[in-house]
């Protein structure tokens, strides 16, 4: 067999996916790669159902994309574009609504919370309308680290928001988690840099929730959903390798209940 | 800058983006680095010879400081993923060569395809991201035996380079590296007035 013409059986029928092809090289993650001797080259999700060296002819099985439940979700953003503020700097936060970390269009928010533990313990914040964002205004903040979370309750659906906030820089005290009912919490928050794993916990009422499925995205992907679906082990976690800049956003659900975690870095 | 900005971050900061190319660039300046004992170069402690122009020789030049402006980054044009780093401190060379098809892959090809392509579509734009998310944490996470071969190696350690003196071309008028001049006809003429 020199070429050959491959086929793919998507859910509508058998159709012609490439002329001439001289080379298939299955890869990981269930693709397929093709390239003919135009130099074309194609890569799909499938499976080689059969060659048929005689005729030329190979078939693929079409893998279809499992369609996801899209979770429409709170997060917060600090207001900063490098990843933390600075002592003295007003500490603004703003709140989204949406999936993916793209905010819906005018996204309406019902009964909503916001508190944010720091040194001086936990207290609670007030939204405010800023030329139609939702924000939380801290002022100025001492040095340290803050950790605020935001709550929506909307016709039974829960929404949870969880991020921490540097206010100087080099923070590597030990964390706690704020007691959430569903919480996403980072393992070593200190280490969060692109190019590098970083892992984080999901705990149901302070306790590990194992062989839930946890989303992340970063900002500004041009995926229509999430880019990432990962599983916690035993022990409630997912690590994920960081290649993207800016921040990222970590999303899981459990019944009515969904919470977020923003990771903010500086790199 | 009020961080210490990480090796990667100086080298997609030099060069503009990310892309597989820059990332093994990163990854031979962490190992000249790790190997040679060295931080990055302030006034011609190293010098870099690389063996391609290609987007890894940017994260020689973020990383390690081996500049083009400086004098001491040489480039031979060799179209090779070579790179040879020397301490003139320890008179120690290190020469680090890619291992061949060590990135290769369905991948990679794809990515380079979408790369060439300008007006992507968003389904392409998609998909390129997520080419280079999977390149990047092989690239980045692979151990550096599968990545390259290196070796200590004796080469003659370069001049540092020399400031020349500036003379007025007869012909432009404008200033040139005396040493890059001709004389012709009783002028002074600079490279460019040679060939016109």
């Amino acid at each position: 067999m020199c070429e050959a013409n491959v086929y793919i059986n998507r859910a509508s029928g058998e159709e012609l996916l490439m002329e001439k092809v001289d080379r298939i090289v299955p890869g990981e993650d269930q693709t397929v790669f093709l390239e003919n001797i135009f130099g074309e080259r194609k890569v799909v999700k499938a499976r080689i159902r059969e060659m048929e060296l005689v005729h030329h002819r190979v078939v693929l099985d079409e893998i279809r994309e499992e369609s996801h439940t899209v979770h429409e979700e709170i997060w917060l953003e600090p207001s900063t574009d490098h990843g933390h503020f600075h002592e003295g700097e007003q500490v603004r936060l703003k709140l989204f609504k949406g999936s993916n970390m793209k905010p819906g269009h005018h996204a309406h928010f019902a009964d909503l919370k916001a508190f944010v533990a720091g040194s001086g313990g936990v207290k609670e914040l007030h939204f405010h309308d800023h030329h139609g964002s939702c924000e939380l205004v801290l002022g100025e903040e001492n040095d340290g680290l803050l950790q605020l979370w935001a709550e929506e309750n909307e016709n039974g659906q829960r929404r949870l928001a969880s991020v921490l906030v540097e206010v100087g820089h080099h923070h590597h005290h030990a964390l706690k988690p704020a007691g959430l009912d569903l919480e996403i919490f980072p393992t070593d928050y200190s280490h969060a840099r692109m190019g590098e794993s970083y892992e984080i916990q999901v705990l149901q009422q302070g306790k590990p929730l194992a062989g839930v499925e946890v989303r992340a995205t970063f900002a500004g992907t041009h995926q229509k959903d999430y880019p990432h679906r990962l599983t916690t082990n035993e022990e409630g976690k997912v690590r994920l390798f960081l290649t993207s800049r800016g921040n990222y956003l970590f999303s899981v659900s459990v019944d009515d209940l969904t919470s977020t975690f923003t990771l903010v870095k500086s790199f | 800058m009020c961080k210490n900005m990480p090796p990667l971050e100086l080298a997609i900061q030099f060069h503009g983006h990310i892309c597989p190319g820059l990332l093994i660039g990163v990854r031979a300046a962490e190992l000249a680095q790790k190997q040679l004992g060295i931080e990055q170069d302030n006034d011609e402690e190293l010098v870099a010879i690389v063996e391609n122009d290609n987007c890894s020789v940017d994260a020689i030049q973020a990383i390690l400081g081996c500049t083009f402006g400086k004098g001491n980054l040489i480039f031979k044009d060799y179209g090779k993923n070579v790179w040879t780093i020397i301490s003139r401190q320890s008179g120690k060379a290190l020469r680090i060569a890619q291992r061949f098809g060590s990135t290769a892959g369905p991948a990679s090809e794809r990515f380079r395809a979408l790369n060439g392509k300008h007006d992507l579509t968003d389904e392409e734009a998609g998909e390129k991201e997520m080419l280079i998310g999977e390149l990047f944490e092989k690239i980045m996470s692979m151990p550096a035996e599968d990545l390259f071969t290196w070796q200590q190696v004796a080469v003659k350690i370069p001049d540092r380079a020399t400031i020349r003196k500036t003379v007025r071309c007869d012909r432009c008028g404008e200033g040139v590296m005396e040493t890059r001049t001709i004389s012709r006809d009783g002028q002074t003429l600079c490279p460019e007035c040679q060939m016109n």
